[in-house]
């Protein structure tokens, strides 16, 4: 059945509202990245272009803000990191997985310390950096079965949480920070932890 | 590199300094012994809530009033980095070095448990003061000393291994072992995985192994 159709005067308005929220969320995660402090309403909306008005009339409070623009991230860099390589051979796999590991940190490091330093004030975000985290477990498990699948399931449970803990966001920006290894440097020494870390591959 | 410990620290049970008059040194010790107990509410609200606790909260806890707080400490920031000085006096009276001279397996264990026990008294405490820490040069400073001196154990305690290797080598993988061994790292096997400490241990152990290069006969 098809659904009534909306006048342009109303679609025109969804539009706007829509653009003008995705703006709030942007002006938020592009004032995360330049300093690490939460940003206030204020910062936000001067950032944006719009009132703090209109910053409370698309999100009740704050926190709202900080979920919506953690979903926002997610489906970005979802897209970012699809699964490539995934058949490929032992080297090339670890290099894929290393390179898109990489992206995702050094994107999103600074929205990801804003989330861990407020999860305690919302079961929705400890839900969102619960399913970040599963993401990228399903991933390592993805990208490293031939190697995994040698081992029992205790092993191949130490072994991925090993891997997480390895290519963790505050290890890519231990790394980037305080020591300062360019990106190429950072992959590098990932490639290598990762071989020493995985069984070895069994033949096909 | 300054001693962080040299300013603004409260030493735990720290001893009193040359006497002086005894009214004025009465005045003293209870001067420190507020500022200890401050420091001890601030840590204990962070064990209990996980979050950086107010400064009413604080006062409560240690039984003075804001003023009192704001007497000792400038403000909340000169407070962290206080608590900081204390955790890093507590954390190294209790982190002695043991086995050093032992094979592999055994400075793995012991290095292992003892970076475990570190991990669950402090993470906590850890997560607050390192939040915001690049906002306060002192506070940076003392989470950089912190992880040198988490390295500089890692060093003393895997040395007939990583003198056996190029110093660049040997870079790498003291930084993947100091990934590995991060407070982060043990918060998520304790608290997503719901790992116990002695599971946890195992990854770590498991994980050392195979990081470390051979042990040179």
């Amino acid at each position: 059945m098809a659904e009534p159709a909306q006048s342009p005067a109303v679609d025109g308005r969804r539009l706007r509202s829509e653009r003008t929220r995705r703006r709030i969320i942007e002006a938020y995660l592009a004032l995360l990245s330049e300093d690490l402090r939460v940003p206030t309403s204020a910062q936000i909306a001067e950032r944006a272009g719009y009132s703090v008005r209109s910053v409370f009339e698309r999100f009740p409070d704050l926190l709202s803000l900080r979920i919506a623009a953690t979903d926002h991230a997610f489906a970005l860099g979802s897209a970012q990191a699809a699964v490539r390589n995934a058949d490929g051979d032992r080297s090339t796999r670890i290099r894929s997985q290393v390179e898109t590991r990489s992206r995702t940190c050094e994107s999103w490091l600074p929205l990801w310390r804003a989330l861990n330093a407020n999860q305690g004030e919302s079961a929705e975000l400890k839900l969102r950096i619960r399913l970040a985290r599963e993401l990228i477990m399903k991933r390592l498990e993805l990208m490293y079965r031939p190697e995994l699948s040698v081992l029992d399931e205790r092993a191949r449970k130490h072994t991925l949480i090993a891997l997480e803990a390895l290519t963790d966001f505050e290890s890519w920006a231990r790394m980037r920070e305080l020591y300062g290894l360019s990106i190429e440097q950072g992959c590098a020494l990932w490639i290598r932890i990762v071989d020493r870390i995985l069984p070895p591959t069994p033949a096909r | 590199m300054d001693d962080p410990m040299a300013s603004t620290a409260v030493a735990p049970n720290a001893e009193s300094a040359p006497r002086k008059a005894p009214r004025v040194d009465g005045r003293r010790l209870r001067s420190e012994r507020t500022r200890r107990l401050i420091v001890e509410a601030y840590m204990a609200l962070v064990r209990e809530n996980a979050q950086m606790p107010t400064a009413a909260q604080i006062a409560e806890r240690a039984g003075y009033s804001v003023r009192s707080i704001f007497e000792r400490f400038p403000d909340l920031t000169a407070l962290r980095v206080a608590v900081t000085d204390y955790a890093i006096a507590e954390a190294r009276a209790h982190a002695s070095l043991r086995d050093l001279d032992a094979p592999r397996a055994t400075r793995i264990r012991s290095q292992v448990e003892q970076r475990a026990r570190t991990c669950e008294r402090w993470q906590p405490l850890w997560r607050v003061l390192s939040m915001d820490a690049s906002q306060s040069p002192d506070l940076d400073q003392r989470i950089t000393v912190i992880r040198q001196l988490i390295v500089m154990r890692m060093e003393m305690m895997f040395k007939p291994e990583l003198s056996a290797v190029a110093s660049s080598d040997r870079r790498k993988v003291v930084l993947a072992l100091e990934a590995i061994t991060a407070f982060e790292s043990w918060a998520r096997m304790r608290e997503l995985y719901a790992l116990s400490v002695d599971a946890a241990s195992a990854v770590w152990v498991r994980a050392i192994d195979r990081l470390l290069p051979a042990t040179p006969s």
